[in-house]
C-alpha cells in the first residue's frame, strides 16, 4: 500500500466517521426534542421523573384540552435534575406558561434516585446549561468524549425514545397489578424506601419555583398517588414533606395532592408508587378536570 | 487497563510512537516498560509474581539448555514447573482445597477447620504461566531455541496486547520475532485496525450488553421459569464467545500494528459439527497447549482403548479446573470429556454399520452443528453458574418448568436489541465460514469502500451502543 492510498484511507475513514457521528447526532436529537417535546412552543410542559412519566397520558390531555403538551419526563431524574430540565425548557421554548412539576414524598430524599442521572442529559450538551451541568457533574475524560464524540452520548433507550418522537408514540404504559401481600411483608421487613427530606434538596426545589416565577410561569406541583402502605408507615415524615410543598403555594403556584381519593386504590397501581393504565387514566382526567377550571 | 479504555489507546499510541522511532536494541525494553506499566495498572504487586514467573523460566531455560544428561535436563524442567506453578497454585487453587477438606472434616463431624486464605488472584496469571511454561518445556523437548537475552524473554511473557488473556502463545512462534525488526507497515496497521474494531464490537456492544440480562437471572435462577433460563444460556454462550474472542481479536490486532503475528485463538466454534472440531475452533492456544504437553505425553490415542479415555478425561478435567477452582469448572469439563467420547462411539456406529455416506448428507451436518451447539450451551450452564445447585437448578427447570412468559429483562428495547446484535453476528460469520468475508487478515471478497463503510460501522455502534463493563470474562483466570 501506498503513503498516498494509506493516508487517503485513514482520511476517508476519519472523514466517514466524524460524518456519520454528526448525522447520527442531528436524527437522534430531532426525534428526541420531538418526543420530549422540549422546542416545541407548547404553553404547558410536565417535569418529572418516572413516578410522572406513568402517572399522566399526554395525548389524552392534549386531546381534552386541545393544546400541545410537553412531556419532559425522565427516569430517576432528582430535583437537580429537574432544575436543569427546567432551564432547557426555558431556553428553548420561550411561549411556555405552565409547568405541571410531579412531586411525591420522596422529592427531598436524596437516595433512591440515580447518583449519576446527569448522563441522561448528554444527548443535549450542546445546550450550554447542560453542558455546565454534565461537565460539573462527570469525570473530565467522559465529559470530553461525550463532547466531541456525539454518538456516544446516546444508547439503545434513547435511540428507542428518538424513533418514538418520529413516530408519535407517546404512550407510557407499565401493565399489571401490585402484589400487595408481598409489599406489606416487605414493609414489615423495613424494606421500604424511607422519606428523608435534604435540607440542600429543598433549597434546589425553591430555587427551581423561584426561576419559574422569575419567568412567569405558572406551577401545579402535582402529587400522582403513590400506595397509602408507603405513607402510613412513616406518617409523621410524610405529612411534613407535604407541608413543606403547601408552604410553597401562592397565586402562581399551586399544589394539587391526588393522594386521595387514589392511594387506597390498589388495582390501579402497577408497583407502590407507579401507575398501571388504569391509574394513568383516572389521573389524567382529575388533572383535565382540574385544568379546565382554571 | 481495559482495552477498551482511553488509558489504554494512549498507552498503545506512545508504545507505537516510541516503538518505530527508537534504535532496534531498545525496542524489547520498551516494550517490557509498556507490558509492565499496563499489567501494574492492576495491582503494582502483582507484577513481582510474573517476574518470579518468569526468571524461573528464563533461567530453567537456560540450566536445562546447559545440561548434559537427559537426566539433569529432566530435573531442571520439572523445577521450573514446580516453581512457576507455587504461585498459581497457592493464589488460586488453596481455597479450593481448603474449602473441600472443610466440607470433608463436617461431614465426618469434626470440629477442626482450616482457615481460608485472604488472597487476591493476579489478572491473567494462568495465561502468563502457562506461556513461560510453555518455555522450558519447549526447551526440554528441543522445540525451541534457548533464549539468552532477559528483556527478550521478559516481554515474551508479559506481552501487554496479549498478557492478560492470551492468546497463550508458544516460544517457537513468539520469542523469535521479539529479536527481529519491525518498521511501521501500513498494511499490517489497517488490518490490525480493522480487526480490533470487531474485537471491540464483539465485546462492547454484543457480550457486556448479553452481560446484563444473563447476570440477572443466572444470579437468582430459582425465580425464572425454563424459557427465561433457556434464553440466559443462549445469551450467555454468545456472550462468552464474543467476550473471550473479541478480546484475542484485539489482542492480534494491537500486536499486528506493532508488527508482530500472534496465533489465531477462534475460528467460529459454533459452526462446529463436532465436539472434537469444537475443540480445534474453540481457544486455539489452550486447547493446543494441552494437546502438546499433556495429551500427547500421556500417550495421546496412540495407546490401548481403556488408556486413551483415560486421557480425555484427564485432559478435560485440568482443562475445566485451569479454568477455575470450582467444582462448577471439572463438571464443565467432564461434560465435554464425556460428549467427546460418547461422539466417538457415534461415529464408530456409523463406520461400522458401513453408514458413512451418512455423514455427506447437508441435513445430517446441519443437524450436528446444532446438537453440537445445544450440548456446549448445556455445558456452560456449569461454566457460568455460581454453584452446582444452581446448575441442578436451571438443568431442572429447562426440562419442568415452561410455564409462564419469557422474561424480557429490565428493558424489552435492549432485549430486542440484543437479538438483532445476535443474528447479525450469526450473519457475519456465515459469511466468514463461506470465506466472503475476512476472517483473521484472510482475503475479502467485499470491495474495499464496502469493507471501509462496514468499520466505520461498527465504530458508530461500538460509540453509540458499547456498554461500560469493568473487566473480561477469561481475566479471571
Amino acid at each position: 500500500m501506498s503513503k498516498k492510498s494509506f493516508a487517503l484511507y485513514i482520511v476517508l475513514f476519519l472523514g466517514l466517521f466524524i460524518t456519520g457521528d454528526q448525522v447520527l447526532h442531528k436524527v437522534l436529537i430531532k426525534g428526541l426534542n420531538q418526543y420530549y417535546g422540549i422546542d416545541e412552543p407548547n404553553e404547558i410542559a410536565l417535569v418529572g421523573h418516572s413516578h410522572l412519566m406513568l402517572g399522566l397520558d399526554k395525548v389524552r390531555l392534549e386531546k381534552a384540552l386541545d393544546k400541545g403538551i410537553s412531556k419532559y419526563t425522565r427516569e430517576g431524574v432528582n430535583v437537580n435534575d429537574r432544575l436543569v430540565m427546567v432551564r432547557q425548557l426555558i431556553d428553548e421554548n420561550p411561549n411556555l406558561k405552565t409547568v405541571i412539576y410531579g412531586v411525591d414524598a420522596w422529592t427531598f430524599t436524596g437516595e433512591g434516585l440515580s447518583d449519576n442521572s446527569y448522563k441522561l442529559f448528554y444527548p443535549f450538551l450542546d445546550s450550554p446549561n447542560i453542558d455546565e451541568y454534565v461537565y460539573n457533574n462527570s469525570e473530565k475524560l467522559e465529559y470530553l468524549t461525550k463532547k466531541h464524540i456525539k454518538s456516544s452520548r446516546y444508547n439503545e433507550l434513547l435511540l428507542a425514545g428518538a424513533v418514538r418522537g418520529y413516530f408519535n408514540k407517546w404512550d407510557n404504559l407499565k401493565f399489571g397489578e401490585l402484589d400487595t401481600l408481598k409489599l406489606k411483608m416487605e414493609i414489615d421487613k423495613g424494606n421500604y424506601r424511607k422519606i428523608a427530606n435534604n435540607e440542600a434538596n429543598i433549597t434546589v426545589f425553591k430555587e427551581t419555583m423561584a426561576l419559574l416565577m422569575a419567568n412567569d410561569i405558572k406551577v401545579v406541583l402535582l402529587y400522582v398517588p403513590t400506595i397509602d402502605m408507603l405513607e402510613t408507615i412513616q406518617k409523621e415524615e410524610f405529612d411534613e414533606t407535604i407541608q413543606i410543598f403547601k408552604s410553597q403555594t401562592n397565586g402562581d403556584i399551586t399544589f394539587l395532592n391526588f393522594q386521595e381519593p387514589w392511594s387506597h386504590r390498589y388495582e390501579l397501581f402497577f408497583d407502590p408508587i407507579h401507575l398501571n393504565p388504569q391509574g394513568q387514566k383516572k389521573i389524567t382526567d382529575q388533572l383535565i378536570s382540574f385544568l379546565k377550571t382554571r | 487497563m481495559l482495552f477498551n479504555s482511553w488509558e489504554f489507546i494512549g498507552l498503545f499510541i506512545s508504545t507505537c510512537l516510541l516503538y518505530f522511532n527508537l534504535p532496534y536494541k531498545y525496542r524489547s525494553s520498551l516494550l517490557l516498560i509498556s507490558s509492565y506499566i499496563f499489567y501494574i495498572s492492576w495491582r503494582w504487586d502483582f507484577a513481582f509474581v510474573m517476574l518470579g514467573v518468569t526468571l524461573v523460566n528464563y533461567y530453567g531455560g537456560l540450566k536445562i539448555n546447559e545440561s548434559k544428561t537427559i537426566k539433569k535436563k529432566r530435573n531442571y524442567l520439572w523445577l521450573s514447573i514446580v516453581l512457576s506453578l507455587i504461585p498459581l497454585l497457592y493464589l488460586k487453587y488453596a481455597n479450593f482445597f481448603i474449602g473441600n477438606i472443610n466440607n470433608v472434616s463436617e461431614i465426618f463431624d469434626s470440629q477442626s477447620r482450616l482457615t481460608l486464605l485472604e488472597v487476591i488472584l493476579p489478572v491473567g496469571i494462568s495465561f502468563f504461566t502457562f506461556q513461560a511454561l510453555s518455555y522450558s518445556l519447549d526447551v526440554y523437548f528441543g522445540k525451541t531455541k534457548v533464549e539468552h537475552n532477559v528483556v527478550n524473554f521478559a516481554v515474551f511473557v508479559a506481552f501487554f496486547p496479549q498478557l492478560v488473556a492470551g492468546p497463550i502463545e508458544r516460544s517457537s512462534n513468539l520469542l523469535g520475532q521479539f529479536r527481529e525488526k519491525h518498521n511501521f507497515n501500513r498494511h499490517d496497521f489497517i488490518e490490525g485496525s480493522k480487526l480490533f474494531i470487531w474485537g471491540l464490537f464483539k465485546k462492547v456492544v454484543i457480550a457486556d450488553r448479553l452481560a446484563i440480562y444473563v447476570d440477572r437471572i443466572y444470579e437468582n435462577p430459582d425465580v425464572y421459569n425454563g424459557p427465561t433460563l433457556a434464553v440466559a444460556t443462549l445469551f450467555f454462550a454468545i456472550q462468552i464467545y464474543c467476550d473471550f474472542s473479541g478480546y484475542s481479536d484485539m489482542a492480534i490486532g494491537t500486536a499486528k500494528i506493532l508488527g508482530f503475528n500472534l496465533m489465531q485463538n477462534f475460528n467460529l466454534p459454533y459452526l462446529s459439527r463436532s465436539i472434537a472440531e469444537f475443540w480445534r475452533r474453540w481457544h486455539i492456544s489452550l486447547s493446543t497447549w494441552f494437546s502438546d504437553y499433556l495429551y500427547k505425553p500421556l500417550g495421546g490415542n496412540r495407546v490401548v482403548y481403556s488408556r486413551w479415555l483415560l486421557n480425555i478425561f484427564i485432559v478435560f478435567l485440568v482443562s475445566g479446573f485451569w479454568h477455575g477452582a470450582n467444582w462448577t469448572f471439572i463438571i464443565w469439563g467432564f461434560l465435554h470429556a464425556l460428549y467427546y467420547v460418547i461422539e466417538s462411539w457415534g461415529d464408530k456406529v456409523l463406520n461400522w454399520a458401513k453408514q458413512t455416506r451418512i455423514k455427506q448428507f447437508n441435513g445430517y451436518r446441519i443437524s450436528k452443528m446444532i446438537v453440537v451447539f445445544i450440548l456446549v450451551c448445556y455445558a456452560w450452564i456449569f461454566f457460568r453458574a455460581s454453584s452446582i445447585s444452581d446448575a441442578y437448578i436451571i438443568s431442572n427447570k429447562l426440562i419442568f418448568d415452561w410455564s409462564g412468559n419469557l422474561y424480557l429483562g429490565a428493558s424489552t428495547v435492549s432485549f430486542v436489541l440484543c437479538i438483532l446484535l445476535i443474528i447479525v453476528l450469526v450473519f457475519v460469520q456465515i459469511l466468514q465460514y463461506n470465506k466472503v468475508v475476512s476472517l483473521y487478515f484472510s482475503k475479502s471478497k467485499i470491495h474495499s469502500i464496502g469493507q471501509l463503510l462496514w468499520y466505520v460501522f461498527l465504530l458508530l455502534s461500538v460509540s453509540m451502543l458499547g456498554v461500560s463493563s469493568n473487566a473480561f470474562i477469561y481475566f479471571q483466570f
